[in-house]
């Protein structure tokens, strides 16, 4: 089995296209996250590998099977692919146990339930109704029947999205623990940067109906391919810079990059809130700045700095310290590589 | 202003509320008032049958015969009741959930033949084939008449629910037909047995479809009593069988929808893509016209055929309009009416969960299982003794109506009320709203489409009723279903088919509304393929 | 978009209820307050004009109003007319007892005229409206009068075996040769009276034993209407049926669509029962004047002339009025079964039950 592998999928509701040319790789064994705000066709995605929805055109497979081509479908029953769509959706007329073990042979049925539960953490719940249970719990069980089965795939659709925060970190790396012991194949579905994070070995960041970039998390988060893509994963300073081979000139001065740029143009370089130092004096290459705000949150310090006498730098630029900056001016230093991105508004 | 700081400890209901604030339980009242009336009709009965012999009742419950009666009633009642069943639910389903071809078209289709007047269906069968008669006869007309009330609650349930349960249950390895018995149909438990409960409380009290069919019921034997012995006090005595029946039905309801209150109603109301048809487009297209053909193409083709070819017939006359009018004003009061009765009962029922409330609840629907004959003779009685100035006035017809169909109003407004989030009420009221203003600005609104139904089936059903008609209508007062009779009565059939052909097309509109209403807007962007 | 035309509708609606119920109210709405010019008129027995009598009718709708028409025209005595079926009229006669708004109750047979009777609900006739029509057509204890007649036939599908050789008495039809050919229509009111006809000539035990018989022979229709369409279309070969549905039948269906023929029983035949209908005034009616005005002029020569003479193909009772020329004479068909001898119909309708025929 090869996992996953999607290649120029076309989708449409009615004459409106959704999906236009996505590309998607899921190793076998990976957990996969689609990111991207609302609307961007994720969400139809998941229900056409899941085969609730017809793919227009292009190609989904899973390790040699064709799932769907546009011509032909493999029906959803015959995928063998988990789904856990938003809130659950238990079948309010079952119980826990009847939720559990829908998908399985009458013979193997109470066996099965009772090792699922125990991998969920709902042993003893298995008489209860889902109106008995509350969110955390009813997420828990719609996992655990999606898992019964065994698919070869299971798509989480948000499924966190109804509960709150703490339940929601929670039962985020609670799911990643049980799918990696699973050995499961998983693809989330989510618009929330956080949970891709910290829940995925590979993200594709979606728009607009097609997959911008896949990376891993570290790759992602410090390689974007463009503007858009550094936002969605996290504040960014985006600074204009003269590109030229491995260094770009910026108004800190000459800043390695991680990657070849090429041949000498303009462009921007993305610099991650970390990477921009305080200090109280100034220094070769630090600009100075006028401090607007800071915000203590919990584990770091988020400043927000409006530079001055620079007039290519944005009018605010983010850090994050770890201690609060006691003063109203600080001095910034850029630490580590620069990534460098195309201009915002170029698709890609 | 003092609204959320008089809020009592959380988990009482707002009526606890109200009272503890010192208000009248107003809500109460009125639903135990309009129980009270709807279900006077029992207590008729029940006075009536105590005047009836110990002997007496003996001697016509002794008979060998009623045995048979009883189990003609059962048996009857259990196979349309199956039936409807299973039509209701499976034209529900292609229509809702499957890529039926002109799906919107087959909705009202299917809905129409609830237009047709109940006479008019079994003359219209009699008069065209002479072979259905019989069991199977009354099993085929009663379940073409009946049909539409599962139907149509089935529809809304599918058309609101949301589908992921149904995908998940297709991800698990369930086809498309496992998916349908095991996730689509418990879904739509509750709305089934509703209907179905409507549907087999209306065949224990049915008598005159089942004369015209050659086929013997229980209410046969009531009929027996009032029509050839003048004795209401024995038909009474039977009636009250009926009654008991009609308990053990309610009964078995309530059992059933209480096991299903949870029903999914999805906000977000996703849809899933529908279930190809493939191969089986042909005979499902088939199968939905041969249905709607017999239940809908057979009275109209007896209808057109009386108005072509009976002699007797004449152009319609101003009578026919005057009549026409008349049926319109009774059947849209009524409908008014009852609408607005139905309303504090289902409320009270909604917000209380108590035994009580739902007790209250279930009682009125009992009405429906009585003979039309036992309501009317009922309505008499009272109002010649507690309101006679109003009696044979237009108001007493409209009260015989609106106790002949409440139940099916409350079966709508139940629907509609359903559908309401729970606690919004609270949450009007803690932001300074007066209950009254509630009641009007919020949950009123949430549940004027279901009002709109509950009014539309009301005004179809008393516009061809006949039996109450006759009997409490204002002396010289006729309508469509009143001329029929006095036509159809001297074999005029021809002069009665204008009538009838009236009465089916002045039901068409309330049909329309019916389906809008009680279905709602459709979700599904409809596609040509 | 809805939204806003809702309350449109609703408005034009509760309108359109409003209007409708007006336009009823108005014509329906007069059954009392009129009660002063009856002392008035009892002196004279002329001066009714302005009054109102209620009449119950469950005879055949078209004929009763031309006689109400007439009779108003005559009288100036305004008839609030009220059909209906004549089991359900007597049954909310009983219901509304001395409150009942009704003056006049004209009943197709006379078990729901004796029911009310037995009841004390009904005034004695005027000794004039009585004598007009044969005794032994009206109520022995004189508390209503018969108006019209009709009498007991045999119908056959055309060229079947029953119009070939129909039945020489209604006898016969109990016998096995009759199985699965007839047809009969046991509940309705016209059929008890044979019963109880059977039950005097014959005795209960030939009576029910005839029953039991016709029960093996026949299929059970619900009303005379179905069983002589049934007969019409051949459904079954024949049965026995009061002589007006036939003609009426014909009216409505065309000579040419008609393919079934009326067989009289002998004179002497339990089967040539001759029925009447009747009219009777209540006790407890406000407008005592015209009610016994009206039952005079159902007995009249001019209302059983419109009788004769209209569609309802009954035949009249008052001496010298002639029945339509195509219907055989009365006296030579049978004899009007007393009524006395009919009663309530109670006995006929026990042993109808007891038979298995009723539920």
């Amino acid at each position: 089995m090869s996992g996953l592998s999607i290649t120029g999928l076309h989708a449409a509701h009615g004459r409106t296209e959704i999906l236009t040319g996505v590309e998607l790789d899921v190793a076998d064994g990976a957990l996969a996250c689609v990111l991207g705000p609302s609307g961007c066709g994720k969400s139809t995605l998941l229900r056409v590998i899941a085969g609730f929805h017809p793919a227009t055109g292009g190609r989904v497979a899973l390790g040699e099977r064709l799932l769907d081509d546009g011509r032909q479908r493999l029906p959803a029953e015959r995928r063998r692919i988990g789904y856990v769509p938003q809130d659950g959706a238990l079948f309010p007329h079952l119980t826990v146990a009847g939720n559990i073990g829908f998908g399985l042979p009458r013979g193997r049925r109470s066996e099965r339930v009772a090792e699922l539960l125990a991998l969920v953490g709902l042993d003893g719940l298995q008489g209860r109704h889902p109106h008995q249970l509350s969110g955390g719990q009813q997420q828990r069980v719609a996992l655990a029947r999606a898992l019964a089965t065994e698919p070869e795939l299971l798509l989480l659709d948000e499924p966190f999205a109804a509960l709150d925060a703490a339940l929601r970190t929670e039962l985020r790396a609670e799911l990643a623990a049980t799918l990696r012991r699973a050995g499961a194949t998983a693809i989330l579905v989510t618009h929330d940067q956080e949970e891709a994070l910290s829940f995925a070995d590979t993200i594709a960041v979606m728009r607009a109906g097609r997959i911008a970039q896949q990376a891993s998390p570290q790759d992602l988060y410090h390689a974007p391919a463009d503007a858009k893509v550094a936002r969605l994963l996290g504040e960014a300073n985006l600074v204009p810079a003269q590109l030229d081979g491995s260094k770009a000139d910026t108004a800190f001065g000459s800043l390695p990059l991680t990657s070849d740029a090429g041949g000498a143009r303009r462009g921007l370089v993305v610099l991650r809130p970390r990477q921009l130092r305080l200090t109280a004096e100034p220094a070769p290459g630090a600009v100075r700045a006028l401090v607007r705000q800071s915000q203590f949150r919990g584990h770091e310090h988020r400043i927000e700095l409006q530079p001055q006498g620079q007039d290519t730098l944005p009018t605010s630029l983010i850090a994050y310290a770890d201690e609060p900056w006691p003063a109203d001016e600080a001095f910034i230093r850029v630490h580590g590589q620069a990534h460098p991105v195309d201009e915002p508004g170029n698709p890609n | 202003m003092t609204g959320p700081a008089r809020t009592l400890p959380a988990g009482r209901s707002p009526l606890l509320r109200w009272r503890a604030a010192g208000r009248l339980p107003v809500l109460p009242l009125l639903a135990f008032a309009v129980v009270a009336v709807v279900a006077s009709p029992l207590v008729f009965v029940g006075v009536q049958a105590a005047q009836s012999g110990w002997d007496q009742a003996q001697r016509l419950l002794g008979r060998p015969l009623i045995a048979t009666l009883l189990w003609n009633t059962a048996t009857l009642a259990a196979a349309v009741t199956a039936a409807t069943a299973v039509l209701g639910f499976g034209a529900a389903y292609l229509v809702e959930r499957t890529d039926l071809p002109g799906r919107r078209w087959w909705t009202v289709a299917l809905t129409l033949p609830l237009a047709v007047p109940e006479f008019v269906r079994g003359y219209s069968w009699v008069s065209l084939f002479s072979s259905v008669r019989g069991y199977w006869g009354a099993v085929l007309v009663m379940t073409c008449s009946l049909y539409p009330l599962v139907f149509l609650p089935v529809a809304a349930t599918l058309r609101r629910a949301d589908s992921a349960a149904e995908e998940v249950s297709r991800s698990l390895g369930r086809g498309p037909l496992a998916t349908l018995w095991r996730v689509t149909l418990p879904l739509t438990r509750t709305a089934l047995a509703g209907g179905a409960l409507l549907v087999s409380l209306y065949l224990l009290g049915e008598y005159g479809a089942f004369a015209m069919l050659r086929f013997t019921t229980f209410a046969t034997a009531i009929f027996t009593q009032y029509k050839l012995g003048f004795d209401a006090a024995s038909a009474a005595l039977l009636t009250l069988v009926l009654v008991a029946l009609a308990l053990l039905l309610v009964l078995l309801e309530a059992g059933t929808s209480r096991r299903g209150r949870v029903a999914r109603r999805g906000t977000a109301g996703r849809r899933a893509a529908p279930v190809r048809l493939g191969l089986w487009r042909l005979p499902v297209l088939v199968a939905l016209t041969a249905l709607v053909g017999t239940a809908l193409g057979v009275p109209l083709y007896a209808l057109g055929y009386w108005l072509v070819r009976g002699s007797s017939t004449t152009l319609p006359s101003a009578s026919v309009f005057s009549a026409a009018l008349t049926t319109l004003g009774y059947a849209a009061t009524a409908a008014l009416v009852a609408t607005a009765a139905a309303v504090p009962v289902a409320l009270y029922a909604w917000r209380r969960a108590t035994r009580l409330a739902r007790t209250a609840e279930r009682a009125a629907y009992l009405t429906r299982a009585l003979p039309g004959i036992a309501v009317a003779l009922s309505v008499v009685h009272f109002a010649i003794r507690y309101a006679q100035p109003m009696y044979q006035q237009p108001p007493l017809l409209v009260a015989g109506y609106v106790i002949l169909f409440f139940p099916l109003a409350l079966t709508a407004v139940r629907a509609a009320l359903a559908q309401v989030p729970p606690g919004v009420e609270e949450v009007a009221r803690s932001l300074g709203t007066r209950p009254l203003a509630v009641l009007l600005r919020v949950t009123l609104p949430l549940v004027l489409p279901g009002l709109g139904a509950a009014a539309a089936m009301v005004a179809l059903t008393a516009s061809t009723e006949l039996t109450a008609t006759l009997l409490l209508r204002p002396t010289g007062t006729q309508t469509l279903a009143t001329q029929f009779w006095v036509y159809t009565s001297g074999l005029a059939y021809g002069a009665a088919a204008p009538y009838a052909a009236l009465m089916v097309a002045m039901s068409v509109p309330p049909v329309l509304l019916l389906t809008r209403r009680t279905l709602g807007p459709n979700p599904r962007t409809e596609t040509n393929r | 978009m809805l939204g806003s035309v809702r309350p449109v509708a609703a408005l034009s609606l509760a309108t359109v209820c409003v209007l409708a119920l007006a336009a009823c109210g108005s014509s329906g709405g007069g059954t009392s307050t009129d009660t002063s010019t009856a002392a008035s008129s009892a002196s004279t027995g002329q001066s009714l004009a302005g009054q109102t009598v209620t009449v119950y009718s469950g005879q055949h709708e078209q004929t009763v109003k031309a006689l109400a028409a007439d009779f108003e025209k005559r009288t100036g005595v305004k008839v609030e007319l009220r059909s209906g079926d004549e089991a359900e009229l007597a049954n909310q006669i009983l219901q509304e007892g001395k409150a009942s708004p009704a003056d006049v109750f004209y009943a197709e047979n006379p078990p729901a005229l004796t029911v009310l009777e037995e009841q004390g609900l009904l005034a004695p006739v005027q000794p004039d409206t009585l004598k007009s029509v044969p005794a032994e057509d009206s109520s022995p204890k004189g508390d209503w009068v018969g108006v019209s007649a009709r009498t007991a036939a045999f119908l056959a599908a055309e060229g079947k075996g029953a119009d070939t050789a129909p039945p020489a008495s209604v006898r016969d039809l109990a016998k096995p040769e009759w199985k699965g050919r007839l047809g009969i229509a046991p509940s309705e009111t016209d059929f008890a009276p044979i019963v109880t006809r059977m039950i005097k000539t014959d005795g209960a035990d030939a009576a029910r034993q005839w029953l039991l018989g016709l029960k093996a022979n026949a299929k059970s229709y619900g009303s005379n209407e179905d069983l002589s369409a049934a007969i019409n279309s051949g459904e079954v070969e024949g049965g026995v049926i009061d002589h007006y549905y036939f003609y009426r039948l014909r009216d409505e269906k065309t000579t040419a669509q008609t393919h079934s023929k009326l067989h009289y029983f002998a004179k002497s035949d339990p089967g040539a029962l001759i029925d009447v209908s009747g009219a009777g005034a209540l006790k407890s009616g406000k407008h005592q004047q015209a009610a016994q005005a009206f039952l005079g002029y159902l007995a009249s020569a001019p209302a059983q002339t419109l009788i004769a003479t209209s569609e309802s193909y009954e035949y009249p009772l008052v001496a010298g009025v002639k029945a339509k020329a195509e219907l055989p004479v009365l006296d030579t068909i049978g004899s009007v079964a007393s009524v006395a001898d009919l009663g309530d119909g109670k006995e006929a309708l026990q042993l109808l039950q007891d038979t298995g025929l009723l539920a």
